[in-house]
């Protein structure tokens, strides 16, 4: 009988505190922050100034098959997070069924820079500059096709575009393709460059925090856009254990639902979030009291804050109150359809190191966010089982939880 | 054990009709959807063709409610997701009762949006960019708006991979009802016609050329083919678990009996490459659906007119049968539709059952002569009569996915 075991045996981590897993973990328990004022673009025109960039990002280190002036700048941070997970699970490529490895990857804008450059010659009459690189770097599609491309894997290869909570919805995929038999190994995520037109977007929402990101604060003002990309290297534990491989967790289940109730607002009372924690609790087989760490969707907006604590509490009850739960977009902003990911990969670690990431900026509490949100300084604490959260445009909530894997130990 | 799938509905908004048999009947008449551009301003481009669907603003089909939030695309998905569940009697108290799923095909959702909201920030200044085409500009957005015009609660999810977006939704859905997780899934694909797309696919050299020979057409496996008419639609299938269907007392129209798919690392530049990938997922295909390579009955293809993308299919599917295509009944819908991207193959889809359920396999318009390599013999212009149990569905996109789907005659369930 062989095992349905699905396990996370490698990570990889572009983002705006840190590329690669040792570096990012190492300034996200010393609670360092990724954000500044942006400089991708001139935000003169705008009424607020934050971004999470991904600072000093050298494509050449990481992609080696591909041509990087080709790739759009998702691609880049999508295949270095995915070279670095490769490496961090040291797999052998060689000695790969190429034909069972693929590729799920989540991100809500794509390649949104090559829109931009559209919309640039657009405006400026010149859209005669636009050439065939446009069809062949844009599509969101290519973010997931060049991964394989770079490293040569020709099983499942798709691409989940629902935004926000795009990395977990991602997961879920690669879960279900491995469960399923249909691969042994997966490269799972999510990927998004920072962008003008997410930027815009936000800023016109008034969803942007002008000077501080502080997720569950009383003065919490908004979210920051951000940028990254986070790849888990999947496998079924009797492919990982066939190679004698490190296993950080295991991914036991996931919850996705739909709020059907508003495109950017979350339902009132939490209920696709209430749906979707719910799920894969259910399918993981997991009490709500067993839950050892929550990872906040936590976007530092007043009302996910408050909706998403309000979710929590429906889903754990009294629980509720001692399940440390923080937000890593206190300190990497908000980074779009990699965030899950990111997040995902955070679970994990947290599981391995038994240590908690904090939600930094934490100064006052606030009534409706009465939860325990592990202010400002990381934690020591045993992590058995995490849940991780997100929730997205279009009412798309995913639920994914982790689990320390028994076997490995 | 694993559930059956199986397609109790089918909603379908496409150049060529608004149901599944209006969509057949012009496919079987050998009707072309391609026509003067009207969506847009042509001036600029070379190629003055397109597949819209004509005079669409979905209004004739959701009449009563305020459609400004949902742009073309939207209203595309959310008109075939009404026709969808009218067809499959899933009406509007039972989804409140039961969670129906949406999984979405598509490879832009609307570029056009998406360019417009950006090109309003930089011509006006960004305070005067609207928040709710913001909203808009997710890729994921015509499966929200979608799921909150018509309550879909359950899963909601899209899938982008170029042309095989559908079938790879179907697949995706397929398997979540497979492992038990969903009852009741609308599942397929969708994409529109605009500008910025089709000055892409222009700036790229994929669409055919008006100053040709061959005409402005697109013919699939034909030696004259030089590219591609871009086309519009939407097409979504109700996908139920075969013993929750039999519960409710609705009919099976066909199962969905197994998937596959695979990537070609070359990405389309390397022929031995491009032709095993689609071999690869065709087999995967066959091997999930128990089914031998001489029990397909007829393979509608995803050939759409590209020198390179058609060789490489009409290769990978010889590979993919065993060499069993030289007397394989073969269509190719997108002579007729056009390359309708994100829906293409659930189009492919609706348009199998249908002959399925009638018998006749559409021929490939304008075909004349089939490139001489190709192992197609019975591939042609003309229908034919077929008694079809089994069909094989494949989808090649433009940046190496591939996917393919085995449909079969429901078993009394």
């Amino acid at each position: 009988m062989k095992s349905r075991s699905i396990v996370v045996t490698g990570i990889g981590v572009v983002t705006p505190i840190g590329t690669g897993r040792k570096v990012f973990w190492t300034n996200l328990l010393a609670g360092r922050c990724g954000i500044g004022p942006v400089r991708s673009f001139d935000t003169s025109a705008y009424k607020v100034h934050l971004g999470a960039e991904v600072r000093d990002f050298q494509p050449e280190l990481y992609i080696s098959n591909l041509d990087v002036a080709h790739l759009g700048r998702a691609s880049q941070f999508a295949i270095a997070a995915a070279r670095l997970a490769l490496q961090d699970a040291k797999l052998e490529l060689a000695s790969l069924d190429r034909k069972r490895a693929g590729v799920s990857m989540g991100t809500t804008s794509g390649e949104p820079r090559e829109v931009e450059r559209f919309d640039d010659s657009f405006v400026a009459r010149k859209l005669g500059q636009i050439g065939p690189e446009f069809l062949a770097r844009y599509p969101s599609h290519v973010i997931a096709a060049h991964m394989a491309r770079e490293f040569q894997l020709a099983g499942v290869n798709t691409m989940i575009p629902t935004a926000c909570a795009a990395g977990n919805y991602a997961i879920a995929h690669a879960f279900d393709t491995l469960r399923a038999g249909r691969c042994d190994l997966m490269l799972a995520g999510g990927a998004d460059a920072f962008s003008r037109i997410t930027f815009t977007g936000f800023a016109q929402l008034g969803a942007i925090a002008p000077e501080i990101c502080q997720p569950f604060d009383r003065c919490r003002k908004g979210m920051v856009p951000g940028e990254g990309a986070g790849v888990l290297v999947l496998e079924s534990l009797d492919h990982a254990k066939g190679r004698g491989a490190r296993i950080y967790a295991e991914v036991t289940g996931y919850g996705l639902s739909c709020d059907a109730h508003h495109m950017t607002a979350a339902h009132p009372n939490g209920d696709g979030a209430v749906r979707a924690m719910t799920q894969a609790l259910e399918q993981s087989a997991v009490k709500p009291e067993e839950i050892s760490y929550i990872s906040a969707h936590g976007t530092g907006t007043p009302t996910n804050d408050r909706l998403e604590t309000l979710a929590v509490k429906r889903v754990f009850k009294q629980a509720a109150y001692s399940i440390p739960i923080s937000s890593i977009k206190s300190m990497l902003g908000h980074t779009m359809g990699a965030a899950s990911a990111i997040e995902a990969a955070v679970c994990a670690l947290a599981i391995h190191y038994n240590r908690i990431p904090a939600t930094i900026n934490f100064q006052q509490p606030d009534p409706d966010c009465d939860l325990d949100y592990v202010p400002n300084s990381a934690r020591d604490h045993n992590v058995q089982i995490a849940m991780n959260n997100a929730y997205a445009f279009g009412g798309n909530n995913a639920s994914v939880i982790l689990k320390r894997c028994e076997v490995a130990n | 054990m694993r559930n059956r799938v199986v397609i109790t509905g089918m909603g379908v908004v496409s150049s060529l009709g608004d149901s599944p048999i209006a969509l057949h009947s012009s496919l079987c008449d050998g009707r072309s959807g391609a026509r003067p551009i009207q969506l847009f301003d042509p001036a600029a481009l070379a190629c003055q063709l397109s597949a819209e669907v004509p005079s669409f603003d979905g209004q004739q089909y959701l009449s009563g409610r305020n459609l400004r939030p949902l742009n073309r695309t939207a209203r595309l998905v959310a008109s075939a997701a009404k026709l969808a569940l009218q067809d499959s009697g899933w009406s509007e108290p039972l989804r409140c009762e039961e969670e129906v799923g949406l999984v979405l095909g598509t490879m832009f959702c609307s570029l056009q949006t998406i360019s417009a909201f950006d090109r309003r920030a930089l011509e006006a200044g960004p305070a005067f960019a609207s928040p709710l085409d913001f909203s808009n500009t997710v890729i994921n957005a015509a499966a929200g708006q979608t799921a909150i015009f018509h309550n879909l609660r359950g899963i909601n999810s899209t899938i982008s991979a170029g042309t095989t977006s559908g079938l790879q939704a179907i697949s995706y859905a397929a398997d979540v009802i497979r492992s038990g997780r969903s009852h009741v899934i609308l599942a397929g694909g969708a994409d529109e016609l605009c500008f910025e797309s089709f000055y892409g696919f222009e700036r790229a050299g994929r669409l055919c050329r008006s100053d040709d020979s061959a005409g402005d057409f697109p013919i699939p496996f034909d030696s004259r083919r030089n590219g591609m008419v871009l086309g519009e639609g939407a097409a979504l299938l109700v996908l139920e678990d075969a013993a929750y269907a039999r519960e409710r007392g609705v009919k099976a129209i066909a199962e969905i009996v197994g998937h596959g798919s695979s990537y070609d690392c070359s990405q389309g530049t390397d022929e031995r490459h491009a032709a095993e990938a689609v071999a690869s997922s065709v087999q995967q295909a066959l091997i999930d659906a128990g089914v031998q390579p001489h029990e397909i009955d007829c393979l509608s293809a995803s050939a759409n007119g590209s020198p390179a993308g058609d060789r490489h299919e009409a290769q990978g599917v010889f590979l993919g049968l065993n060499g069993l295509t030289r007397h394989l009944p073969v269509t190719a819908i997108k002579s007729m539709l056009g390359e309708t991207l994100g829906a293409a193959a659930a189009l492919q889809t609706i348009s199998l059952v249908e002959t399925m359920l009638d018998g006749v396999l559409p021929g490939i318009c304008n075909l004349q002569e089939v490139e001489a390599d190709f192992p197609f013999n019975l591939a042609s212009s003309d229908n034919r009569e077929i008694d079809m149990r089994t069909g094989l569905i494949n989808s090649v996109g433009f940046d190496g996915q591939c996917c393919s789907l085995v449909l079969s005659r429901s078993a009394k369930n």
